[in-house]
């Protein structure tokens, strides 16, 4: 039943993946999360983590938290319900890519949809950060790691790995 | 072009490319445009069109066109199967230590630190989407009413998605 219901939640976030792949972070953190309780909040952002640590597409986040919630089974129908729906689109959309390229349907509901994700997505940053920029230490990582890619090229991989040696040597 | 060498392909990209999209994309030309040839610049940006006016994942969708334009259906999903395989498989080792070392003092260290640091890294993910995406009064309204209805009344975000694709029909009438 877990395993059942894990695919289905997958297959409705990944279809409603629009605007960028960070795009799935905030419906995957209210239904893993705020309703079915499959991982705490600070699990969740150690999801997000491992998500940028691995190559590919941060859509391998889903594998990790797949794997906390039903273990080897957990992490292979997560991955299959997260590209599921992306095969089905992609694989129609490119066959009728001419007639889909003209439709201001889809290109209006769009254009609605994109910043309405900076929203969610800035919203859910409030809610991760309670738990996790607590005192000077981390508010200072925080900080840095925001300029560091925001204003220089840096891999997000070296911010992390940085981050977590930081952790180890002054965190108690 | 066999169902084997797109597997083995997009497994070397799903594997050396680290750091989001723009390189990802960079590495994706390079293998399959300059190097292979397997298809051409157009068609390469075409792809990366549809990737990004579909439903789900940018990069995921990319490789997914990609792999179609090559070989049909059968060409898409190796295409996935090689783009995913090494990144699932290192997040299950991963989650597997990860659980295995739960009550671990200096795992816990050390994940107070990557958990601040990916604060920072979401926090520029969407100071660049701001500054890219909302443009007029009509997406900062749309943001904002997204932040609100999240923040303080606890709004399913499926919902909002829903609802701010129906605004986005009123809004974008026909543009």
């Amino acid at each position: 039943m877990e395993l059942l219901r894990l695919a289905m939640v997958l297959f409705v976030i990944n279809a409603l993946t629009i605007g960028g792949g960070y795009a799935m972070i905030p419906l995957l953190q209210r239904e893993f999360v705020d309703h079915y309780h499959w991982l705490t909040n600070k699990e969740f952002i150690d999801a997000i983590a491992i998500g940028q640590l691995t190559p590919g597409p941060l859509t391998v986040m889903n594998a990790f938290m797949g794997f906390k919630i039903a273990g080897l089974a957990g992490a292979l129908v997560a991955m299959a319900a997260s590209y599921l729906p992306c095969i089905i689109i992609v694989t129609t959309v490119t066959k009728y890519y001419l007639q889909y390229k003209e439709l201001w349907v889809v290109k209006a509901a769009f254009a609605g949809i994109k910043p309405a994700v900076v929203g969610l997505l800035a919203a859910v940053l409030f809610f991760l950060s309670n738990g996790s920029v607590i005192n000077p230490l981390t508010k200072g990582i925080a900080v840095v790691s925001f300029a560091l890619l925001t204003f220089t090229k840096l891999d997000p991989t070296f911010i992390i790995v940085g981050a977590g040696i930081l952790g180890a040597l002054v965190v108690k | 072009m066999s169902l084997r060498k797109i597997f083995l392909v997009f497994l070397k990209i799903g594997t050396f490319s680290f750091g989001g999209v723009y390189s990802m994309i960079a590495f994706f030309e390079r293998e399959l445009v300059e190097k292979r040839r397997w298809i051409t610049h157009d068609e390469f940006m075409e792809s990366f069109a549809i990737g990004q006016m579909t439903p789900g994942p940018p990069i995921v969708n990319t490789g997914i066109c990609i792999g179609y334009k090559l070989r049909g259906l059968r060409g898409a999903l190796s295409a996935t199967l090689g783009q995913a395989f090494t990144g699932t498989v290192l997040a299950i080792l991963l989650a597997a230590f990860y659980l295995y070392m739960k009550d671990n003092p200096l795992q816990q260290s050390v994940m107070k630190g990557v958990a601040a640091a990916v604060v920072g890294l979401l926090g520029s993910i969407i100071y660049k989407m701001a500054l890219k995406l909302l443009s007029d009064y009509r997406s900062a309204f749309l943001a904002l009413g997204a932040f609100l209805a999240l923040d303080l009344f606890k709004v399913n975000p499926i919902a909002i998605i829903l609802g701010a694709g129906v605004l986005g029909l009123v809004l974008y009438w026909r543009e």
